[in-house]
C-alpha cells in the first residue's frame, strides 16, 4: 500500500487532537474566542472544498459553517474530516484488502471487503458522528479556553451508514470465554515507529451490542477515502474516537492494553459532572469519553445575520443525544427569559440528528438572541452555557447554543 | 434493540466509485512567523503535522507551550533535544502566545 510521503519527513509521528495532559489556561486577558487565523477553503479527493484547519494529517469541515446543519443528513463530499496521525494510504487495492479478526477467537478471520458484503446480514442505521472535541471554542465564551484546535460545530455530521454488524463478525470467529476486550486498529499510521498507534479498546459486551456495524457504504455509496475507505466501525450515540477510519484489525483481548489514546488522549476527570472543579484537569483520575451528550444546533440563521422587520424567519437546525432521543427543542428569542417548543421534524431513528424548526415573525426591530436547547427522553437537558463543566481538553461541548442577529 | 436497525432484506448492488488511482492530497503552505529560529519548529513540528495545528489552536500561554512540546516529547516520542525543545517553547510563546503574567497561574 502506497502511503503519503510526499514531504519525506524523517519520521516522528505525532499526532494531537487529545491535549489532557496539561491544565487549565488562564488568559492573561479576558478573551473572547481564541480564534484569529481564518484556514484556507481547499478542495481534497471526493471533496467540495471545505475549510482545512490542517492537510496533514487531513482536519476538515464545511466551508457553509452552520447552514450544513439545515439537513438532517450531511452529504459525504462536506462531511468533515480528522485524522490522527500524518501516514495515511493514498491507495488501497480491494482486492488486497483485509479485515483481521484475531486473538481470543476460536477461528481467525480474514475478510475482504466482498466477504463482508456477501457473507454477512447487511445492516443499516442513521448516526451522528461527532469528534469528542466539537464546538469546544464556545468553553471560552463563558469560562476559560481549552487545548487543541478550537473547533465550532462543525466537528460533526449525520449519515446512513451500510455494513454489518460487529458482533456477528465476532460470532463468526467464536470469541472465548476469556476474552474482555476487543481492540481496534486502522491503516492510518505514524511517521516514526516509537509513537503510539491510533488504538482504540472497548469491553467485550459492548463490542456484542447490536447496533455497532462495520460500515462500508455511507449515505449509499462508497465511503469518501477521507471518511475511512473501505470500511469504518460506526458505534452510533457515542463520539467518534473509537469509529476507526480504514479498520483493519479487531484483536480480542483477555486483558486491556494500556495506550495513550485510550488512557490520555480523549479522557474526562472521572466524576459525576466530568468536569474540572478545583485545581487542574490532570490531578484527576480519568475516564475516556464515550456516550455523547444531548445537544442541539442552530443551522439558519447564522450570527450577524440581518433580517428586515416584517420576515418570517424560519429558524432551523438538528438535535441528538447518545441514543435515547429527542423529545423536545425550545427556542428563546430574548437571550433566554422565555421558551417555546420548536417543531420537530422527520425521525430517522434516535442516533440520528433530529430536524427542527421554528417560525419567527420578526415585528420589532433590534438585537435579538436566538437560542436553542434539547431534551432528550429520559429528561437529559443541555445545561446553559455559563453552567457546563469544564474540561481541559475541551470535551463534550453541549450547552445551549445562541446566535445574534438584528432585525431591520 | 433490532428494531434500531433497518435490515436491508436484499443485497444491494453496491456500486464501486473505486479509487484506482492513489488519491493526491493537497499540500498547503501554513504561514509560519519567521525568525526566533523557526527552523527549529519547522524541523520538528512538522514532521508529524502541519503548522494549521498551532495556528487553530488560538494564542496559548507559556505553561500552557511547554506543556504542549513536553507531550510531544514524552507520548509521541518526538525527538527533540532539551535545547531545541526551550527554544521551540520561546518561539511559540513569542509569536503564538503569551507570558504568564505575575500573580496568574498557568494551571
Amino acid at each position: 500500500m502506497r502511503h503519503l510521503n510526499r514531504r519525506h519527513f524523517l519520521g516522528a509521528g505525532l499526532l494531537l487532537g487529545a491535549s489532557t495532559l496539561l491544565g487549565k489556561e488562564t488568559p492573561a486577558k479576558p478573551i473572547a474566542i481564541p480564534q484569529t487565523y481564518t484556514p484556507p477553503v481547499i478542495a481534497f479527493p471526493e471533496k467540495k472544498p471545505m475549510v482545512t484547519i490542517s492537510d496533514r494529517p487531513p482536519l476538515l469541515k464545511s466551508a457553509k459553517g452552520r447552514e450544513i446543519f439545515t439537513q438532517a443528513i450531511t452529504p459525504n463530499d462536506e462531511f468533515f474530516v480528522r485524522w490522527h496521525l500524518p501516514d495515511i494510504p493514498t491507495h488501497i487495492d480491494l482486492n488486497e484488502f483485509r479485515l483481521e479478526i484475531k486473538g481470543s477467537v476460536n477461528t481467525p478471520l480474514s475478510l475482504s471487503v466482498d466477504d463482508l458484503k456477501s457473507k454477512f446480514e447487511p445492516a443499516e442505521i442513521t448516526a451522528v458522528l461527532q469528534c469528542g472535541g466539537n464546538s469546544r471554542k464556545y468553553y471560552a465564551v463563558t469560562g476559560q479556553a481549552t487545548h487543541g484546535v478550537q473547533w465550532d460545530h462543525g466537528a460533526m455530521g449525520c449519515a446512513v451508514w451500510k455494513g454489518v454488524r460487529l458482533k456477528d463478525i465476532l460470532n463468526r470467529a467464536g470469541v472465548k470465554e476469556s476474552a474482555t476486550w476487543v481492540g481496534l486498529n486502522g491503516l492510518e499510521k505514524p511517521a516514526m515507529d516509537e509513537t503510539p498507534d491510533f488504538f482504540r479498546e472497548m469491553e467485550i459486551h459492548e463490542a456484542l451490542e447490536d447496533q455497532i456495524i462495520v460500515a462500508y457504504a455511507m449515505n449509499g455509496e462508497d465511503l469518501p477515502y477521507l471518511n475511512g475507505f473501505p470500511i469504518r466501525l460506526v458505534i452510533p450515540g457515542h463520539f467518534s474516537d473509537s469509529w476507526v477510519k480504514m479498520l483493519s484489525e479487531i484483536m480480542v483481548m483477555d486483558t486491556y492494553r494500556k495506550s495513550f489514546f485510550m488512557d490520555v488522549a480523549y479522557t474526562v476527570p472521572d466524576n459525576d459532572c466530568e468536569c474540572v472543579v478545583s485545581g487542574s484537569d490532570f490531578e484527576y483520575k480519568r475516564k475516556p469519553i464515550a456516550s455523547m451528550k444531548v445537544k442541539s444546533v442552530i443551522g439558519y440563521p447564522s450570527s450577524d445575520t440581518v433580517i428586515k422587520k416584517g420576515s418570517k424567519v424560519k429558524i432551523s437546525g438538528v438535535a441528538f443525544d447518545q441514543g435515547k432521543g429527542i423529545k423536545e427543542v425550545m427556542i428563546s428569542l430574548d437571550g433566554g427569559k422565555s421558551w417555546s417548543a420548536a417543531k420537530l421534524g422527520q425521525d430517522y431513528g434516535k442516533f440520528a440528528f433530529r430536524p427542527w424548526s421554528f417560525e419567527w415573525d420578526t415585528k420589532a426591530k433590534g438585537n435579538f438572541t436566538i437560542m436553542a436547547r434539547a431534551i432528550n427522553r429520559i429528561g437529559n437537558i443541555q445545561p446553559l452555557a455559563d453552567e457546563i463543566g469544564w474540561n481541559a481538553g475541551g470535551y463534550q461541548y453541549n450547552a445551549v447554543d445562541s446566535v445574534n442577529v438584528k432585525i431591520v | 434493540m433490532t428494531k434500531l436497525l433497518l435490515l436491508s432484506v436484499f443485497l444491494a448492488a453496491t456500486v464501486f466509485a473505486q479509487v484506482d488511482k492513489p488519491i493526491e492530497m493537497p499540500y498547503v503552505d501554513y504561514p509560519m512567523v519567521k525568525g526566533d529560529h523557526d527552523e527549529v519548529a519547522q524541523q520538528y513540528c512538522l514532521i508529524c503535522h502541519s503548522w494549521g495545528y498551532i495556528l487553530n489552536q488560538g494564542e496559548k500561554s507559556r505553561p500552557y507551550w511547554t506543556g504542549t512540546v513536553q507531550k510531544m516529547v514524552n507520548e509521541f516520542k518526538a525527538p527533540i533535544g532539551k535545547e531545541d525543545q526551550q527554544t521551540i517553547i520561546n518561539y511559540l510563546v513569542k509569536h503564538y502566545g503569551y507570558e504568564v503574567k505575575s500573580g496568574q497561574s498557568g494551571h
